[in-house]
């Protein structure tokens, strides 16, 4: 406990590294001493930027702000499929290590071609209709006994068809006929987003397919006694 | 009320509503504008491309914001200000030669500073022990870490530390936060 109240300091000023970053979310919940510090101590934190001039803002700054914004994302909406790709692979960089980097990197080719062999082979389409990936969202680790528990969920939409695509890594291992599922979360409630096992090295991957026009807010994973859940029974390992 | 108003804007932004960001753009400009145009020392050309990639961020963000972890000014100033540290950062990467000149740590105040006095804020931290006030100049508004500093300072990273948690609670205690719930 000691230890982990040293963190609050390197908290409040963001300096703490992701998994310590949750874990000290979990800490402030149960140590009323560090709950009762961080109150105090975030307040002056949050006045801090208070203390400058107010300056005349030029009026064509206006314009210049939104233009940059607003032609970002046409320039950015006309990028290639693969200019998407190299944007999502320097993402992935900077998120994984280059061993991890280059599984998803592989997974993701894997699920292309895949896709693509899929719609030839059922020759229902005369082209191949491009696989594009609308959203990657990080899932960290949701439990403090398996802090390294991590992966990526990506949305991916080919046509009108879209698909969520889950990929985890360093998962506890699973017994009997428990498994993971995957709950979407969407205003409060939670709907069964698909289920897995990982493999012995706790890496895991699953692909659901999405009814026409779901969306949710939220991802997260937890450990089910059996594949029957409708609602969430067991602890939860990982989420957004 | 005014949380709400923010909160709805801000979900119009993430859902692509353009006169969303542009009434956030009229609603917050100068906070942010003033805010780094203090963190760029006064550099105008700077302060413009931050401004914009703070736009930009809030287009293009995936991140909800949620009234109950806090007041959007808190959230939005938490995000320019990452932007600041980053494009400071990289900024520092090009120069990396010119890099922890002591004249660049040897005074935190600076032309702006001496104006403001007149705010709370201002005042209060004028109130710290210089060594508190240099930390949170350094800290806060030169994007320093809390371990680069103690590395500046020659210092213990513990002795840092608890000179943040005494600077925080000598500011709070000078602006009597205490009233505020």
């Amino acid at each position: 406990m000691r230890r982990d109240c040293e963190h609050l300091i390197p908290y409040i000023a963001n300096e703490l590294k992701e998994s310590e970053h949750m874990a000290f979310v979990e800490h402030l919940k149960n140590c009323t001493e560090c709950k009762k510090e961080y109150q105090e101590l975030s307040q002056a934190w949050h006045a801090l930027p208070f203390d400058y001039t107010e300056i005349e803002v030029p009026e064509s700054l206006k314009g210049e702000v939104l233009g940059f914004v607003f032609d970002h994302k046409r320039k950015s909406g006309t990028e290639t499929f693969m200019a998407k790709m190299s944007k999502l692979a320097m993402i992935l960089k900077s998120q994984f290590t280059p061993v991890s980097a280059s599984i998803v990197a592989v997974l993701l080719l894997a699920i292309t071609g895949l896709g693509i062999a899929n719609v030839q082979e059922n020759n229902r389409h005369a082209e191949n209709i491009p696989i594009e990936i609308l959203t990657a969202i990080r899932l960290k680790a949701a439990n403090q006994s398996h802090p390294g528990a991590n992966g990526i969920a990506y949305i991916v939409q080919q046509g009108s068809e879209k698909n969520l695509v889950v990929q985890v890594n360093e998962f506890p291992d699973v017994e009997g006929s428990q498994v993971y599922q995957v709950w979407l979360l969407k205003d409060g409630k939670r709907e069964n987003g698909g289920i897995f096992k990982p493999d012995e090295n706790g890496f895991g991957l699953l692909t659901y397919q999405l009814a026409a026009g779901q969306t949710f807010d939220q991802i997260g994973i937890t450990v089910e006694p059996d594949v029957n859940s409708s609602q969430p029974r067991g602890q939860k390992i990982a989420g957004s | 009320m005014k949380e709400k108003h923010d909160a709805e804007l801000m979900r119009l932004v993430n859902e692509k509503h353009r006169h969303a960001l542009d009434e956030l753009y009229d609603r917050y400009i100068k906070l942010v504008y003033g805010f780094v145009m203090k963190f760029c020392n006064g550099n105008e050309d700077k302060t413009k491309e931050i401004v914009q990639l703070v736009f930009l961020r809030l287009w293009t963000t995936n991140s909800h914001y949620d009234p109950d972890q806090g007041s959007f000014v808190n959230w939005l100033l938490t995000i320019t200000r990452n932007i600041c540290i980053d494009y400071l950062r990289k900024e520092k990467r090009h120069t990396r030669h010119h890099q922890e000149k002591l004249e660049e740590i040897a005074d935190p105040a600076n032309a702006i500073e001496q104006r403001v006095n007149t705010n709370d804020i201002a005042m209060a931290k004028n109130k710290l022990p210089t060594a508190q006030r240099k930390l949170i100049d350094l800290l806060y508004w030169k994007g320093y870490s809390l371990s680069e500093i103690a590395k500046l300072e020659q210092e213990p990273l513990g002795t840092i530390k608890s000179r943040l948690h005494q600077a925080l609670k000598g500011l709070r205690k000078h602006l009597e936060l205490e009233d505020i719930k």
